[in-house]
């Protein structure tokens, strides 16, 4: 019954002033934030997790809505066609976000989306099975060296962070893998654990927050080693060329006054900065990694220009 | 006895106050949800998920899996009231127990049903505490060869959800595979059959088929033929089962329940393909096959019995390896994880109670379903008398809902519509829509199989016919092949002869 | 459901026809809205293989179906009653509309309205009473309950 009433308090106030309605942001309506994956799956998670904490720093109310569909385009559609008031916003993940766009016209215009807060970045890595005779990403590759092809790597896809860091590892060692697909990285695991592929590709967050005994990480495919391992080296300590992480944040449009989107990213870094959600982000597993509007935005160009080669890479070997 | 400790250690964990309560919060609500079509348990508890936050965690997944199982309770309720099924589980159960509750015997069909479903339910639940890390080996031994063969095997078998020729179930079937190809092809990246619409990138979503070919062609049917829909209301006899009903229901939940538990575990469309080679068993072994289609209760018995089998036994993987089999496994996957737990072999060793509680919660909230469905048959076969014209617009309403809350758009409920259109050209075509469900469901499993078995033999076929369980499953695909089309044969030529000698 | 009348002396399966058109129909969209996919080789599958294959063997099999009712005898097809088939669909498409802009009572509204219309045994005082309970109970069940993301009030 809540909703109701709110809805009917909302109501007035918009009959009464409706275009002028960010004058008093965020205070006035809910805040959409719209969810491009499915409920329930990680991305999800994290910002429902968030949300009340981002809730507690501005004063307002935050609903979440999902729109899953074709990697993201959907939502980031619906949000750079939403009013641009300030009351809608859009959860954001990479590579996903930059390879749409290498591959085909997206249906939203990338000029209108503009970043306001990168809450996640998380490596990718490999894994092999626990008794496996790799115990490195030089084992494996020395391995490959001597059978091409014969070594098998599961991915979710093309143009995913794993098959992109497949790649990367190819052209820096100079040795050829055989990509296999599969529809998600549950049924990768499911396929590494009954040896059906040798290695698979994975998130750092996803194998740290899963039960891993099972399996081994070769290394992760960061700049400098995640929070969340410390102990695992990066492929850059083996000697390969391999960065490869898959980013979690928040997009507004660009046509929402710039100073409602500093203080909305400055509510995320308040509330990634609470200690209960540090709690909580810990048990889930998340690597934070905080960057401001300006700093991820500067950084974003960048990263696809890094994507944007070994994506070429890609299109030659089909 | 360890395992005898180890299991009232889980019933001690199960029957605490706070358990047992949110068990049967879980158990009322999956209900709820599974009578509702269109609304699946993956919508309610993801909303539900971040509830959980404040629940303790045994809990809180206690309520969730109650959610899960008890909608396959639920779902069967609306598969035979009204013909519509939520998830493709209940679209065998559909055939029959639709078929049942036209000819008066909807009460039959629900107890069947529910009793079928909790004896499976018993059964799967001891086989994941005897057997569940047995089980789970077996399941990895799966690999895409095996999933072709299976495939192939659950195809074949889907045929025989149809009562008219096998031709056309086959072309039903092709079309349904057809149709689960749309979407963005995850190995090359490239689009398919989407006519460049956005929506259509990850495929079209079965609620949104399943509302369309049965809830809205139904509908528009039933207000074509007005005589029809009379027949519904006025026959309308005993509210239970008879002895005969139970006598030959016995066998078929029997071997369900054992079809169920197997390939439950399977991840992957396991136990999708439960119900489904459920039917086609007790096809197969009924003396009387002409009865399928035409409301046989070993049509509900049996593929009720392996749905709920087969919904607790794809448990198993997650409990003990970790790895979710389906979506909403993964659901619960984010559920255990949101309390900092990791379901996998080390939870199984340092904290029994979890997976034993929970193992023991879902005996307790089977029985509470059981306890709950029963007497509640009474007032569905009511609903039955309610006339169609206050009933129809309804079902209407629950179905537009539950197709538009599966991704918030416009877009799903104008497909469905258009869906709704085809499934009635179909019934003037007198093609029926169960096969081309299963096609849809097993389709995109088959094709990423095959590619994926062939990339890893590098083109080679014969990792189809060397891996012995794969062997053996198209062994078993051919012996029901030749099965299938030696009496139609027969049935041909008899009929050919009869037509001869009039 | 209903038994086609046979008339006697002619062939011709009218609902095998219908069949065969569907078939043979969706197999030729589907070549030509896969046209431009790659097909690959077996080792190598590429995304135009298996749809291509499918397409193909659903021509076949209608065009068997199609050819085999040619021979048996005549039946015809259940004759439509076009007023429920335009309305359902009408009222369905128009309810998704009308709740992405005006939310869940509107939509219901006119989903109950317009889909009782579909029934020539509807009374209008049955169908107002059962438009408000309805809307009543699926605002409260489906939003408030369930947590539907749709707004309830239009604004």
């Amino acid at each position: 019954m809540k909703h109701l009433i709110r809805n009917t308090t909302l109501a007035t106030t918009l009959l009464l002033g409706a275009g002028v309605a960010h004058a008093d942001w965020p205070g006035d309506r809910p805040i959409e934030l719209i969810v491009a994956f499915a409920p329930g799956g990680g991305t999800d998670v994290m910002n429902r997790t968030l949300a009340p904490f981002i809730e507690k720093e501005l004063g307002a109310k935050i609903t979440i809505l999902n729109r899953p569909g074709a990697s993201g385009e959907i939502a980031y559609t619906a949000m750079t066609e939403a009013n641009p008031d300030g009351y809608t916003a859009s959860s954001l993940n990479t590579p996903g976000y930059l390879t749409m766009q290498m591959d085909r016209k997206v249906r939203f215009d990338p000029k209108k989306l503009c970043l306001v807060a990168r809450i996640v970045e998380d490596p990718g890595s490999f894994i092999v099975q626990a008794n496996s005779e790799f115990n490195s990403l030089k084992d494996l590759v020395a391995y490959a060296k001597a059978n091409p092809g014969a070594v098998t790597v599961g991915t979710t896809g093309l143009g995913t962070d794993e098959h992109l860091a497949m790649l990367q590892l190819e052209k820096s060692a100079g040795v050829d893998f055989t990509a296999v697909t599969f529809n998600g990285a549950n049924e990768a695991r499911t396929a590494l654990l009954g040896g059906h592929v040798m290695a698979i590709g994975i998130n750092v967050g996803e194998f740290v927050g899963s039960d891993h005994s099972a399996f081994k990480n070769l290394g992760q495919f960061a700049e400098k080693r995640a929070v969340i391992a410390p102990d695992l080296p990066t492929a850059k300590e083996q000697g390969y060329e391999v960065l490869i992480s898959s980013e979690r944040g928040i997009a507004m449009g660009c046509d929402v006054p710039e100073n409602i989107r500093t203080k909305f990213s400055d509510a995320v870094r308040k509330a990634l900065d609470n200690p209960e959600f540090q709690g909580k982000a810990k048990q889930q597993s998340l690597a934070l990694s905080y960057l401001s509007s300006e700093d991820w935005n500067r950084e974003m160009p960048v990263r696809a220009e890094r994507l944007g080669a070994i994506w070429k890479l890609a299109k030659e070997q089909q | 006895m360890e395992f005898l400790d180890l299991l009232s250690l889980g019933f001690s964990e199960a029957l605490t106050p706070t358990n047992l309560g949110f068990c049967l919060l879980g158990a009322l609500l999956g209900t709820l949800i599974g009578v509702l079509p269109g609304i699946g348990p993956t919508a309610t508890i993801a909303v539900l998920l971040p509830i959980t936050f404040y629940l303790p965690p045994l809990a809180g997944i206690i309520m969730l899996a109650g959610i899960y199982y008890g909608a396959q309770y639920g779902g069967s309720t609306t598969a035979i009231l009204v013909n519509l099924p939520g998830e493709a589980s209940s679209v065998v159960t559909a055939i029959d127990g639709y078929r049942m509750a036209r000819n008066g015997r909807a009460g039959s069909a629900l107890a069947v049903a529910a009793l079928g479903s909790f004896f499976a339910g018993t059964v799967a639940t001891f086989g994941i505490a005897i057997a569940g890390p047995t089980l789970s080996s077996f399941a990895l031994s799966f690999g895409p060869a095996e999933y072709v063969s299976l495939m192939l095997f659950g195809l074949l078998a889907a045929t025989v959800l149809a009562r008219g020729p096998v031709l056309k179930a086959i072309g039903m079937v092709l079309l349904g595979l057809l149709f689960g190809m749309v979407g963005i092809d995850a190995s090359s990246g490239e689009e398919r059959l989407t006519f460049s619409a956005v929506e259509l990138f990850d495929g079209i979503d079965f609620v949104v088929i399943a509302i369309g070919l049965f809830g809205f062609a139904e509908i528009i049917e039933n207000l074509e033929n007005h005589e029809a829909r009379g027949v519904l209301v006025t026959k309308l006899s005993r509210l239970w089962p008879t002895g005969e009903d139970f006598r030959r229901a016995w066998p078929a939940v029997l071997r369900g329940t054992g079809v169920g538990t197997f390939l439950g575990v399977l991840p992957g469309g396991g136990a999708t393909l439960a119900s489904f080679c459920a039917y086609s068993v007790e096809k197969k072994a009924s003396k009387n096959p002409k009865e399928f289609g035409n409301g046989a209760v070993e049509g509900v018995a049996g593929p009720e019995a392996a749905n709920n089998a087969g919904a607790q036994s794809s448990f198993i993987p997650l409990l003990t390896l970790g790895i979710p089999s389906n979506n909403m496994m993964a659901m619960m996957l984010s559920a255990f994880i949101i309390h900092g737990i990791t379901p996998g072999p080390t939870v199984l060793a340092t904290q029994p109670e979890i997976f034993w509680g929970l193992v023991a919660s879902m005996w307790v909230g089977n029985l509470m379903l059981v306890v709950i469905n029963l007497p509640l048959i009474g007032i569905w076969v009511k609903l039955l008398t309610v006339p169609y014209r206050l009933l129809y617009p309804a079902i209407l309403l629950f179905c537009c809902v539950g197709v538009y809350s599966i991704n918030n758009r416009i877009f799903d409920v104008v497909l469905a519509a258009g869906f709704g259109l085809l499934g009635y050209a179909f019934r003037k075509a007198k093609c029926e829509a169960g096969p081309l469900l299963l096609g849809f469901v097993l389709g995109p499993l088959l094709e990423t199989n095959i590619r994926r078995a062939m990339t890893i033999s590098h083109g080679d076929p014969g990792v189809f016919y060397e891996r012995p369980i794969s062997l053996l499953l198209l062994i078993a695909t051919v012996g029901m092949f030749v099965l299938m089309i030696l009496p139609s044969f027969r049935r041909t030529r008899q009929e050919a002869f009869q037509d001869e000698e009039a | 459901m209903m038994s086609n009348p046979r008339e006697p002396g002619g062939t011709g399966d009218r609902p095998e026809f219908l069949t065969a058109g569907l078939f043979v129909g969706f197999g030729a969209l589907g070549l030509w809205a896969g046209r431009d996919l790659t097909f690959g080789t077996a080792s190598a599958m590429g995304p135009g293989y298996l749809p291509t294959i499918i397409c193909w063997l659903l021509i076949i099999v209608g065009v068997t179906v199609g050819g085999l009712g040619a021979f048996r005898d005549r039946e015809e097809i259940a004759k439509p009653k076009l007023w429920p088939v335009v309305i359902i669909p009408a009222a369905v498409v128009g309810f998704a509309f009308i709740a992405e802009f005006f939310g869940f009572v509107a939509a219901a509204v006119w989903l109950l309205l317009v889909g009782s219309v579909a029934d020539r045994d509807s009374k209008p005082r049955e169908v107002l009473m059962l438009t408000a309970g309805l809307t009543a109970f699926g605002a409260l069940v489906f939003i408030v309950g369930l947590g539907v993301q749709m707004p309830i009030w239009p604004f």
